[in-house]
Order: C-alpha cells, then sequence, then structure tokens
C-alpha cells in the first residue's frame, strides 16, 4: 500500500472508530442536535412569515440556513476544540504519539468524524426547515451549500484546533469556544433574521467567519441574500490562519 | 497471566518473533547522557547498556531522572549532551522508525473513553506494519472476556493490561515499561509480573521503571540505580546488593545459657541477643556459620534451633545506598 493510500485509509478507520464513539454518549450527541434543532423551531415559530422588513427575501430563507451554519459551528468549533482538549488532557494524544500513526492521519480522522457529525446536523436542520418552514435550497445553489459546509468544517475545524492548544485545561475549552463565537453569532443574525446593527459594528463582525459562512448558505436558499464573493475571502483567509497557528501551537501533552 | 494461557499463546508469539531478526546487542546504548531545563542539570552524565532480551531494570528516588531518561530513549525528548543508540537507532533523529519497533507502556496515560477494549486494541494494531494477531493479544493480557466492555468501565488493574496490550500490539522488539503495577493489588501483580516473564521468554527486551524493589527483585536481569542525574550502580541483582556492601544475617534461637549470660557468645562475631532469637550480623557468611556450629557443638548445644540465613534484599541495598548518597 502506499503512503497515501495508507494514510488515507488509517484516517477513515480512526474516523470510523471517533464517530461510533461519539453516538455511544447518546447525552452529548442528543443535546449536541438538540440545540440546533430547538433553535430552528423557537426562531421559526416566533418570526413573523412573509418578507423580511424592507426586502423581498423571505424569513425562513435566512434563519434556516443561519441555524445550519450555527451547527456547523457548534460541531467543528466546540466540540472538536474541547474533544481535543480533552484527548490531550487525558492523554490519549501522547498515548497517539508512541505509536508510528502519523499526526496527519490521525487528526484527519478525528477531523473526518467531525465533518460527518456537522453534515448530519444541516440534514436534520434542512429537513425540518423543509418540512415546517417550508425552506428549500435553491437547485443552482447546491454549490454554495456544499462549498460553504466543506469549507464551514475546515475553517471552523482548523480555528476549533488551534482553541484546543489555546485552552490550558480541557474544563477551560467549551467557556472559550462559547465566549468567543457567541457574541459573534448575535451580532450577525443568527439567530434573529431581522437583526441590524450599526454601520460600523456590521463592518467588524464581516471580518470574522461567522457571518460568512452563513452568508453563503444563505446565498444557497436564496439569490437575494448578500452575493457571498467577499465571504468565501473572509473564510479561506481564517482557515489559512487556523491551519497556521494549529501546526505552529499544536501540542500532543 | 496464568500458565496455560501463556503457553496457549505462546507458540504464535515465538513464531512472530523469530521472523524478525534480532538487533546486534546491546539493544540500547546510553553514553554520557546529559540533559538540562535551563539551569537545572537533571542527568549529569549517564552511561548504561541494556543487552538483547534482557529484563533492565532503572530504579532510583523520584526526581532523580528515571522519566527524563526513559523519554530520551523513547525519542520524546531531545537529550542536551551525550549519545544513545536505541536498536541501533539515534532515538532523536529517527523517532518514526524506532516506534514501528518499540512498544511504550506510560504512566497515567488515558484512553478514548467511550472505545470497547476490543476495537481500540484492533486500531492499536492498524497503526504498526507487522502487528500481533487480536485474539494473542487479548489473551495475553486476559480481557478475552472483556473484549467488548466500554474502556471507561473497566477496573484500574484491567486498563493496566490494556495498556499493556496497546504496547505489544505492534509486535515490538523493545518495550518500555514505566511503573506497570503501581496501584495494583497483589493478586494483579503477580499476572503483570507473570506477563513480563513470558516477554521475556519470547525474547523482547525490555526496560522497566520501578518504585517497587521487590518487582525489581524479581523480574530484573540487571537493574541500575539513578541518583543525582548519575548511574551509581549498575549489575545484577546481586552485584548491587554486594556493591552496597550490606552484611548477611544469620539468626537462631537463643539457648538458654545464652540468655541467662551464663555463656559467652564466640569471640570476633557479632551476636546479639534480644528475646527469644539471636541474631549475628557478618560480611563473611560461610566462616560465621562455621564458627557457629563449632561453637554449639563444644558447649554441647546440638544444632541452633531455626537457624536461617537471610542475604541482603535488593531493598537492602537500595536503602543504604540512597541514604549513603544524600547524606554526602
Amino acid at each position: 500500500m502506499s503512503g497515501l493510500n495508507r494514510t488515507i485509509s488509517l484516517a477513515a478507520r480512526q474516523a470510523l472508530l471517533e464517530q461510533r464513539s461519539f453516538w455511544r454518549s447518546a447525552e452529548y450527541a442528543l443535546f449536541t442536535f438538540a440545540l440546533p434543532l430547538a433553535l430552528l423551531l423557537l426562531i421559526g415559530s416566533t418570526t413573523a412569515t412573509g418578507d423580511l422588513p424592507h426586502t423581498h427575501v423571505e424569513g425562513q430563507m435566512v434563519f434556516v440556513p443561519s441555524i445550519i451554519a450555527f451547527g456547523v459551528i457548534v460541531a467543528a468549533y466546540v466540540n472538536l476544540g474541547a474533544k481535543l482538549a480533552t484527548l490531550r488532557h487525558d492523554g490519549v494524544l501522547k498515548r497517539i504519539r508512541t505509536t508510528p500513526m502519523s499526526a496527519t492521519a490521525y487528526l484527519s480522522g478525528v477531523l473526518g468524524s467531525t465533518a460527518a457529525t456537522a453534515i448530519a446536523i444541516t440534514a436534520c436542520v434542512a429537513v425540518i426547515g423543509a418540512l415546517a418552514f417550508g425552506a428549500t435550497p435553491r437547485a443552482s445553489g447546491l454549490p454554495e451549500i456544499i462549498g460553504g459546509l466543506v469549507l464551514g468544517v475546515a475553517c471552523f475545524g482548523s480555528l476549533g484546533m488551534a482553541l484546543s492548544s489555546v485552552a490550558r485545561s480541557a474544563e477551560s475549552a467549551s467557556p472559550i469556544a462559547n465566549a468567543s463565537y457567541l457574541p459573534l453569532a448575535i451580532m450577525s443574525g443568527l439567530f434573529d433574521p431581522a437583526f441590524s446593527v450599526p454601520h460600523w459594528l456590521s463592518a467588524a463582525v464581516g471580518v470574522f467567519p461567522v457571518r460568512a459562512l452563513a452568508q453563503i448558505l444563505e446565498h444557497g436558499y436564496t439569490p437575494a441574500a448578500h452575493a457571498p464573493l467577499t465571504d468565501l475571502f473572509v473564510l479561506l483567509a481564517w482557515t489559512a490562519a487556523g491551519c497556521a497557528f494549529a501546526t505552529w501551537r499544536f501540542r500532543w501533552h | 497471566m496464568t500458565n496455560t494461557l501463556a503457553a496457549e499463546v505462546a507458540p504464535d508469539l515465538a513464531e512472530v518473533a523469530a521472523d524478525a531478526p534480532r538487533p546486534a546487542p546491546p539493544t540500547i546504548e546510553v553514553r554520557d547522557l546529559t540533559m538540562g531545563y535551563g539551569d537545572r542539570q537533571v542527568l549529569r552524565g549517564v552511561d548504561f547498556e541494556v543487552r538483547a532480551g534482557e529484563v533492565f531494570c532503572l530504579l532510583g528516588p523520584n526526581g532523580a531522572g528515571k522519566t527524563t531518561t526513559v523519554e530520551i530513549l523513547e525519542g520524546f525528548r531531545q537529550r542536551t549532551g551525550g549519545t544513545v543508540r536505541v536498536l541501533g537507532v539515534d532515538p532523536a533523529a529517527q523517532p518514526a522508525r524506532l516506534r514501528e519497533r518499540i512498544g511504550i507502556v506510560l504512566q497515567e496515560c488515558g484512553f478514548p473513553r467511550q472505545a470497547r477494549v476490543a476495537e481500540l486494541i484492533d486500531i492499536w494494531r492498524a497503526y504498526y506494519p507487522n502487528p500481533l494477531p487480536l485474539a494473542d493479544l487479548l489473551a495475553l493480557v486476559e480481557l478475552t472476556e472483556d473484549r467488548n466492555a466500554q474502556v471507561r468501565r473497566l477496573s484500574g488493574g484491567q486498563r493496566r493490561r490494556l495498556d499493556l496490550a496497546l504496547a505489544l500490539a505492534g509486535n515490538p522488539d523493545l518495550i518500555f515499561l514505566d511503573e506497570p503495577t503501581t496501584g495494583f493489588d497483589p493478586e494483579s501483580r503477580r499476572r503483570c509480573w507473570a506477563a513480563i516473564e513470558n516477554l521475556r521468554t519470547l525474547g523482547k527486551t525490555i526496560v522497566l521503571t520501578t518504585h517497587y524493589l521487590d518487582e525489581a527483585e524479581r523480574l530484573a536481569d540487571r537493574l541500575a540505580i539513578l541518583q543525582g542525574g548519575r548511574i551509581q550502580v549498575a549489575g545484577t541483582v546481586r552485584q548491587v546488593a554486594r556493591q552496597a556492601a550490606c552484611d548477611t544475617r544469620i539468626t537462631f534461637t537463643a539457648p538458654r545459657r545464652l540468655r541467662d549470660g551464663s555463656l559467652l557468645p564466640p569471640d570476633g562475631l557479632d551476636v546479639v541477643v534480644s528475646g527469644d532469637s539471636a541474631t549475628c550480623v557478618t560480611c563473611h557468611t560461610a566462616s560465621a556459620l562455621r564458627e557457629l556450629l563449632a561453637w554449639a557443638h563444644v558447649n554441647g548445644l546440638g544444632d541452633l534451633d531455626d537457624l536461617s540465613v537471610e542475604n541482603p534484599t535488593l531493598e537492602d541495598a537500595y536503602l543504604q545506598l540512597v541514604s549513603e548518597r544524600e547524606a554526602q
């Protein structure tokens, strides 16, 4: 088996083991899914039907993809960051280092499992969004949806990895993750499609990847939303920054 | 590990072990190894070697540099100076190649919490180019019945045995065991010792660090005592005990006349009577015994009751060495 094939097959096996372990802790898995779904139903039932104020965009075409973005961030950033911090704290990462398993294969496997979780959350939100609120993606919007998911997982996954190295203890990883993305998520209007902020704040929020991901996914639902080219660059830049930081600072023990 | 299990597993293991080329001795060679963290010098010129197929035990008080030494051998730490060869490779230069041929049991190292025993061992096998069969590994550490248990539900002893199974997954030539029986009950310790002895019969080289001197005495072919960043003494258990200049103790039941002072002990022997028993501490066991028995015969005491000869234990030697060095 060539080196690359072996890396890929090892990463796939690792991802499978991680994914099985994830579903085995039923409570953890349940609430990882419950949070975005509960928010979806809550926002859906409190948002007035019809166009958003001063636009020709229907509310559900914004809040459904926003919650998808939220789900991706929770799975890839919060959960992955906390998981890696715990694995490090428990000595599992150190144990991996005692074997010939390559860092690339191992971390790809962990990230692959994270991607699977993110996709499962996306599917749940999308299906409930369609059935309960009639929000379906545009047929021509699939590239935005798929590209947004791939880039979203890559970007927030690399930031989650970076976060796990910043946190000094396993316990502090979750609070740090929540404190860093939740304010941005609120300012970005993820939980309220009619949310508006002053110009300067909107510009500041636009520099971060939270709204960028949401807007790319929104464009997959409705063409009237903001064209996402700038957002694409924002996500790419944060992915690069996250990868660079994680490579520089990633610790095995 | 029971003998029946060992016998079941041994043929397969021996076959695989025979296929691998035996490394030319010594398996580990350490010359003038130094290690410092900033101003603090932890290792000040450590020399020792470990021969192929032996159990080598590294002893020393806490903070002596045992773990640092082992981590340098494993390729986890970069040394400050000196020469180190492990299986013919410099661990600092080629840690990845080395790791295919060594197994490591770390101190206090966790598992992924939700993984099951067999699936964890199985993925560990996938990490190595020539792994041992899963069934053999499970049998070797007596976890066959717990193969489907989640790791977080295992007892302390079971976890430690799983540690060992993971370290052996790649069929290593050299195994590092860092305090493998800490926290074990006596029964689990014996099982672990039997497993380690079984590994030795398969031709594996084992480097063991431990706090338990009886463990070292039982398992080690050779040992070294590390203190103050240097090897203070090295050799077989008997050599180390002798180097510490520990005396043999001869005890017997004190005859009544010796107890009431009407009979004096033989000249030149240091005999102390305490209660019913008499103890003679000497460096010259054979001649002291001869003299005692002749004295007993001449004085009509017959054979001395409950006569016993105790060689110095490793513990005596260790404590004497360590306290001597600390006093200096």
